[in-house]
């Protein structure tokens, strides 16, 4: 054998083979090229609704007022009061144009009406990363059209789509080539500027299929219309905590536990009821009983875990964790006296909800003067790796307690649709971070609403910003069980959007850390090259 | 990765150095050896590996530059010991054990590789030889540090891969041509390895180790020796190994110089 000739192999050869290896075993690009995680979904199959239920109208309700010397129920505010007034209002079937039609309009529906979204399961980006018969060319400037086509059809594509101004050409590739053999053969032509795969670019949001979610702007905010029709309101788009896309990651795990240390919560909402624990307490009636005789802690529980994609009334932040409700804020029955809490009662709340398995535990209660009993509580339960979450207060001062604890506990300042700091959410150094408060959208008791009215309400307050922290701590403790209260409550500090660093970049005492994300929390950040460090 | 590079240069030169001066000097014969073999070889390859407990698969694709020498011991026994420089690109990993979850698309990381094989010859006959061989490497790469974006505060992940290799199994090379010996490698083909994580964010700190492990156990290469001149001989070398949903695959060309 002459010399030349094996020289000749051993340059062809190997090339040879290793081209044939990519086309007769079939390397399996569906799975093998780039990115090809196959990650377990989790369904989340839709619930029977009951129709009637759709032919309720919307309440909404404002908060309650102050009671000097105990500590209480935070102050929710409408942003039509004056003077940080609480604002009652009930929205009735006259003059209210909008809900109503939303009400010609989901009365009419039932559960068959609904579309179910990819089947219930939330939208994942594994799967193929490129078509596996196409590629995306780009020519050199100088390359004439005529030309660009002659040297693309010497390729015996199937077809060539061009994108006009772009030139850009999408080429189906010959059935007999794989995309990188067409990828190692273009990128040889001089002509070519840069050729690449026809890569997939999947949706990365999940959007549950409760009608009225287009009212909870704190979720998703597209800018949409939202608030009680009389005056309604409208956001900056994607000033929100970014649930759409954190839901990607996980809905949250049936074996976590959320605590609401509340007014109780209303047992036969039917976006609450099959999310609730059997075992509460009411350490403010010493009973077994923490039904709701209030509004407020039905409020917030809906927040931080409503019923979700049941295709019923709204989608909580923790769509498939427990709530333990327990009641711990006394409610007289004299109207006119405002709701209260002992500090021996949430000492006693705490304690029962650490020792009932609860992982996250939400405090919307506070008061101006720090406490032993309640703080050794709380201790307690950061001892025991829970989570406590805590409103900062609604009059524009210091951080009330149990949020002032700090370090041991999570202070929660209220945002709004755009982004900004509320003037009545209190301040100080021990506010971590912030979630919207300003005309939330969540559940009322149905005991509390009587037809034409549906059993949901708007309030605003930093007691509904402390449940979507809740919900959110809830979600990690799902997927990093074996996180400490301390570790989980960094992960969102320090995931969340500094959304006022022009004024006040870094920590500040309006927001904290920023308004919590939940995107940034629990879908992998993607760390490219670029970030290296030298 | 400038360190690595200048160990790996400074190693080639020595190794460089002392084949040299073997070749210089042929009475002074390295262990009594039969035949000494310096050499560089390229190699690159494609794995398919799952991680995560076989929870999730992804793809690395390592580029291996290699110097090494090779001696025969005594006739039909040979040992060579190789390093060089690696860069390997892990696709799409995903770190969800450290406090706040990380996917790496980094590319190519760099990094060192060294390993040894040793070869016996088992058969003989006039057109066809039997060889047993055994490879290892080990690869390296270099710790890198990236930093989390989009954080308010500051955050940095840092990490480090290493990977191993081994095959066993024999060689059946053609030597019925008078330069070019074709050969079919059927081996044992073990392919394991880790990637540590270490993140940073202020105080909140975390660390996780991947473990990774290859797809398919067995692989088939191809390939071929043709001899140059009596001392220069080339090899090249595709492998296949075929697991349940496909076939990685790999291609290996080297070049050694026999100094006597």
């Amino acid at each position: 054998m002459k010399r030349e000739k094996p020289l000749f192999a051993f340059i062809l050869i190997p090339f040879f083979l290793f081209s044939l290896s990519t086309k007769l075993f079939k390397i399996d690009s569906n799975r093998n090229q780039t990115s090809r995680l196959m990650q377990k979904q989790i369904q989340s199959p839709a619930r029977q609704t009951d129709p009637s239920q759709q032919e309720k109208n919307v309440v909404a309700k404002g908060s309650l007022e102050r009671r000097a010397g105990s500590t209480r129920i935070e102050k929710a505010t409408h942003p039509s009061s004056q003077n940080n007034e609480s604002l009652k209002f009930l929205i009735d079937s006259s003059g209210l144009t909008r809900v109503e039609r939303k009400q010609e309009r989901d009365t009419s529906l039932s559960r068959e009406n609904f579309i179910i979204l990819n089947e219930g399961r939330p939208y994942s980006c594994s799967g193929r990363d490129y078509a596996p018969d196409q590629v995306m060319v780009k020519f050199k400037p100088a390359v004439s059209e005529e030309m660009r086509e002659i040297a693309l059809s010497a390729y015996q594509p199937r077809k060539i789509r061009r994108i006009p101004r772009l030139d850009i050409y999408e080429v189906h590739i010959p059935e007999d080539l794989s995309v990188e053999e067409m990828l190692y053969l273009l990128e040889r032509n001089p002509d070519v500027e840069y050729a690449e795969p026809n890569y997939i670019r999947r949706l990365t949001q999940v959007t549950p299929n409760d009608p009225l979610f287009s009212e909870q702007y704190a979720l998703y905010n597209s800018g949409q219309e939202f608030g009680p029709p009389a005056s309604p309101q409208s956001g900056t788009e994607r000033a929100d905590i970014k649930a759409r896309e954190g839901w990607v990651e996980t809905l949250g795990d049936e074996t976590v536990i959320i605590a609401i240390l509340d007014t109780g919560v209303d047992f036969n909402h039917p976006d609450l009821d099959d999310k609730l624990l059997p075992n509460g307490y009411d350490y403010a009636n010493d009973d077994s009983d923490p039904t709701d005789d209030h509004w407020h802690g039905t409020h917030v529980a809906g927040i931080a875990a409503a019923e979700t994609n049941n295709g019923e009334g709204i989608a909580g932040v923790a769509w498939n964790c427990q709530i333990l409700p327990i009641k711990v804020v006394f409610v007289p029955a004299d109207p006119l006296e405002d709701p209260y809490a002992l500090t021996s009662w949430i000492a006693d709340g705490i304690r029962y909800a650490v020792d009932s398995g609860a992982h996250v535990i939400n405090l919307s209660v506070g008061g101006s003067t720090p406490a032993q009993s309640e703080m050794l509580a709380i201790q307690y339960a950061f001892d025991n790796d829970v989570v406590v979450v805590s409103a900062a207060g609604n009059d524009g001062g210091a951080v009330l307690y149990p949020a002032a604890y700090d370090t041991i506990i999570m202070g929660v300042a209220a945002t709004d649709f755009d982004d900004q700091w509320l003037s009545w959410s209190n301040t100080g150094p021990e506010i971590d971070v912030s979630a919207p408060g300003e005309t939330i959208f969540s559940l009322y008791p149905t005991n509390l609403v009587s037809p034409p009215f549906l059993p949901y309400a708007w309030a605003s307050g930093t007691s509904a910003s402390a449940p979507h922290v809740a919900g959110l701590a809830a979600l990690i403790r799902s997927i990093k069980p074996e996180m400490s209260a301390e570790d989980i409550m960094n992960i969102i500090r320090y995931t969340a959007d500094d959304v006022n660093s022009a004024t006040q970049s870094g920590k500040d005492d309006f927001i904290g850390y920023g308004r919590i994300n939940m995107e940034r929390a629990l879908v992998p950040i993607i760390i490219s090259a670029l970030l290296e460090k030298r | 990765m400038k360190k690595i590079l200048i160990h790996v240069f400074s190693v080639f030169m020595i190794l460089s150095l002392v084949s040299f001066s073997f070749g210089q000097d042929q009475e002074r014969k390295l262990f009594n050896a039969v035949s000494i073999s310096p050499g560089i070889g390229f190699e690159y390859f494609k794995r398919t590996i799952n991680w995560d407990d076989d929870q999730y698969t992804s793809e690395i694709k390592s580029r291996l530059f290699t110097f090494g020498t090779e001696v025969e011991l005594q006739r039909g026994v040979f040992v060579r010991a190789f390093l060089g420089f690696s860069s390997t690109e892990y696709e799409s990993m995903v770190f969800r054990e450290l406090p706040v979850s990380v996917q790496l698309n980094v590319g190519y990381i760099n990094g060192y590789v060294l390993g040894a094989d040793v070869k016996k010859s088992i058969v003989q006959s006039e057109d066809l030889k039997v060889d047993a061989f055994g490879q290892f490497f080990f690869c390296s790469g270099g710790k890198k540090e990236w930093e989390i974006p989009g954080l308010p505060v500051e955050g940095t992940v840092e990490g480090r891969p290493t990977w191993m290799r081994a095959t066993i199994g024999p060689v059946f090379t053609y030597t019925g041509f008078d330069v070019l010996y074709p050969y079919l490698y059927l081996n044992f083909n073990k392919f394991w390895g880790k990637f540590n994580m270490d993140q940073t964010i202020q105080d909140l700190t975390g660390r996780e180790e991947k473990k990774i492990l290859g797809e398919g156990s067995f692989g088939i290469s191809l390939g071929f020796t043709f001899k140059l001149t009596e001392s220069l001989s080339l090899r090249s070398e595709a492998t296949f190994i075929p697991y349940k949903d496909g076939t990685d695959s790999g291609i290996m060309v080297k070049a050694m110089y026999t100094l006597y």
